[in-house]
């Protein structure tokens, strides 16, 4: 489980960046966070991440404080960044071991990690290539094996469906929801509205640091959500 | 996990394109140096024999001693086996000295005189090789090596695993800098090979021990390079940025403050030319011969015999005159040149400190003036040579007086041939400089990057634990 409470960030410059952010993500959730760049989005999963401190507030990760327990928290928690690059000269086995390596998983096989990748929908004949040869899509989901053979319960994504082709998208949604059906706790943040309305159980609405609407899965049966993020978003502006 | 690290950074630089390349480029730049280094050992050997024996037939054939007065004697200057790897001032300096009853020794006929447009590029010895060339790669390993993980996304994706941030960046300088060892040490190790068969070399145990430390020198002038390149990677959030910011301190360290260095010192503690000590030395050389014509009548006419029986005693008498009064201004003259000489070294040696201390703030010219004092090609060993010749200098000219006036003969109006017998001319002699004095010499440079180690390590190692990963 994912928790925020009163979560709040202000930079050196005085920007606010995130303000009292109050929200959890339970197992077998997923939760779509939405908002134009510098909502405050990224800044939530870097604090979730103890990437950087809390300026006030908790960050929450299956009940253990991240600021005060940052190590410990991260072997409950996986993370998917927007473009996942990796090892350009690695191949998808040589990525995924040391990653899993660093995740403190130690006694996997190739076959563990084949099974892994061939559950992302990665293709075979692409396992032994260098990742650098591989499209955005193939890059994407060698990401997503990597927090999945981690095992952890909770993943953070970082708008990880953009850029992607209409396919590659559709199946790496597909991978969330498994995820979701699993039992793992999914939060992540994106444009992509289209997308998200098919697998969301929750979204939120953020804006200049604060989530200014939630709404749940039964709250957006027959609503246009691209429409609703629009006008809810100009109605606050005004 | 650390192990992990290790291993990533040393696979994922050894299978890129820029590990190949520099691999092969260090592989060929090193090899090729140490080889021409050793032919051109064993080139300035044989030119070195040639020239002692030359000189000795020269001196041999000359018709009497007063024509081998005023010729002299050579004095060449034995060329160092660690030349081949740090070749220092030898190129510079001259190679031979005249010594005659005339002038001041001094060291001409540079390979940089023969040719000066080897002086335009400089010789491609090892030294140069790691200066330049390594350090750049060392650059190149580097500059990226934080920043590029951030632009990757990886260092994101790394630190959202329980792994600890100082573990992280010791894992990568371990890893790194083995990298970039693999592309030196193999290289040398065949270096090593090559000086061991190639024929006619033969190192004896104390050149090893040089040649080790001009080694150890060598890693640790690219570890100044490396840790500077962590610290600055760490620092910057683009890696265009961090290899702007590593290019501009790699120019300001390897040539301009060396270079910068010299011209401050110059100006800081100007010195008289040469030339001016060369005419105030001309000036009292004028002034001894002239008032010898004098002396000479003088003594001639107050003991000019008055029959002619007496004229071999006279002459004997004038024999001896003439010796000791030859004996008496050479003397005199020498004095003065040792005089004036040491004035101008003394000032001279004064700006030469100031410049390489000035200069010794820059790795590049602590790795210099390093290997230079091992290999015995660094400015101390010439001006210790130097130093023999001068020393040397008033006793070849007294021996070569004495033969001189012992062998005038006044009476038959020409100088009769005497066969010149060299058996007891005294010989130069030149200890190259021990082990212990040129590891003293090296001390400064050593604790200097080892210095700049620490601080750059520590820099980075600090800048690290609080790096903006996002």
């Amino acid at each position: 489980m994912l928790e925020a409470i009163n979560l709040t960030k202000t930079y050196e410059d005085g920007q606010l960046a995130l303000d009292h952010l109050n929200l959890k993500v339970e197992p077998g959730e997923i939760f779509c966070m939405f908002g134009a760049n510098g909502a405050g989005k990224t800044t939530t999963i870097n604090l979730f991440l103890n990437f950087i401190p809390p300026t006030s507030g908790t960050a929450l990760i299956e009940g253990i404080d991240v600021a005060k327990e940052p190590l410990h928290s991260k072997e409950f928690v996986s993370f998917v960044s927007e473009n996942v690059t990796l090892y350009g000269n690695f191949t998808a086995y040589q990525n995924i071991d040391f990653f899993t390596k660093l995740a403190g998983k130690r006694n996997l096989t190739k076959a563990d990690y084949a099974r892994a990748l061939e559950s992302v929908g990665l293709q075979k004949d692409a396992f032994d290539l260098r990742t650098k040869t591989y499209s955005k899509g193939m890059r994407q989901k060698l990401g997503l094996a990597i927090a999945v053979i981690k095992g952890a319960p909770n993943i953070l994504l970082d708008e990880p469906t953009s850029g992607l082709d209409p396919k590659s998208g559709q199946e790496f949604l597909n991978l969330l929801i498994k995820m979701r059906d699993e039992g793992n706790s999914v939060f992540m943040s994106t444009h992509d509205i289209f997308r998200a309305k098919l697998i969301a159980d929750r979204v939120g609405f953020m804006k200049k640091g604060k989530l200014v609407m939630l709404k749940t899965r039964a709250d957006l049966e027959g609503e246009d959500l691209t429409e609703l993020y629009i006008q809810y978003m100009e109605e606050r502006e005004a | 996990m650390l192990k992990d690290i290790i291993k990533k950074e040393i696979v994922e630089t050894i299978t890129s394109a820029k590990f190949v390349f520099t691999f092969l480029l260090c592989a060929a730049l090193i090899l090729l140096s140490v080889y021409t280094g050793l032919s051109s050992y064993k080139a300035d050997q044989k030119e070195y024999s040639t020239a002692v024996g030359l000189n000795k037939r020269n001196l041999e054939s000359q018709a009497n001693y007063q024509s081998l007065a005023g010729l002299g004697t050579k004095i060449n200057r034995p060329p160092q086996v660690l030349g081949a790897i740090a070749s220092g001032v030898n190129e510079a300096v001259g190679r031979v000295a005249s010594v005659n009853v005339a002038y001041d020794p001094n060291l001409i006929d540079s390979k940089y005189e023969s040719n000066p447009v080897f002086s335009v590029f400089g010789a491609l010895d090892l030294t140069y090789i790691v200066k330049i060339v390594l350090s750049l790669f060392a650059i190149l390993f580097t500059y990226d090596a934080i920043v590029g993980e951030k632009e990757r996304g990886t260092l994101k994706l790394m630190l959202s695993n329980k792994i600890p941030r100082d573990k992280l960046i010791l894992g990568k300088v371990i890893g790194g800098f083995i990298s970039l060892l693999i592309p030196l040490i193999i290289p040398l190790i065949l270096s090593l090979l090559i000086i061991m068969v190639y024929p006619g070399i033969a190192l004896a145990g104390a050149d090893w021990i040089r040649l080790l430390l001009m080694f150890v020198m060598f890693f640790l002038y690219l570890s100044v390079f490396f840790t500077l390149g962590i610290l600055v990677s760490s620092r910057t959030n683009k890696s265009s940025t961090s290899f702007l910011v590593l290019l501009f301190i790699w120019v300001t360290f390897v040539t301009v403050i060396p270079k910068l260095s010299i011209v401050l010192a110059a100006r800081l503690n100007p010195i008289p030319s040469v030339h001016e000590i060369t005419a105030k030395k001309d000036a009292f050389l004028q002034q001894i011969q002239g008032g010898a014509q004098k002396k000479v009548m003088d003594w001639i006419k107050e003991n000019t015999p008055k029959t002619k029986e007496d004229q071999a005693t006279f002459q004997d008498k004038m024999k001896k005159f003439l010796e000791d009064y030859q004996q008496d201004a050479t003397s005199q003259i020498d004095a003065n040149n040792a005089a004036l000489e040491r004035d101008y070294q003394l000032k001279k040696n004064s700006q030469v400190r100031l410049a390489v201390n000035m200069s010794r703030i820059s790795p590049a010219s602590a790795l210099t003036f390093s290997t230079m004092s091992l290999a015995r090609t660094g400015l101390d060993e010439h001006e210790r040579f130097l130093a023999s010749i001068r020393a040397y200098k008033p006793v070849w000219t007294k021996w070569a007086n004495a033969k001189m006036m012992r062998n005038l003969n006044f009476g038959l109006g020409t100088t009769p041939e005497t066969k010149v017998v060299l058996d007891d001319m005294p010989q130069h002699t030149f200890e190259p400089e021990t082990l212990g004095p040129s590891l003293a010499r090296t001390i400064p440079d050593f604790g200097l990057m080892v210095f700049l180690i620490i601080i750059f390590f520590a820099g980075a190692y600090a800048s690290f634990l609080k790096y903006d990963v996002r």
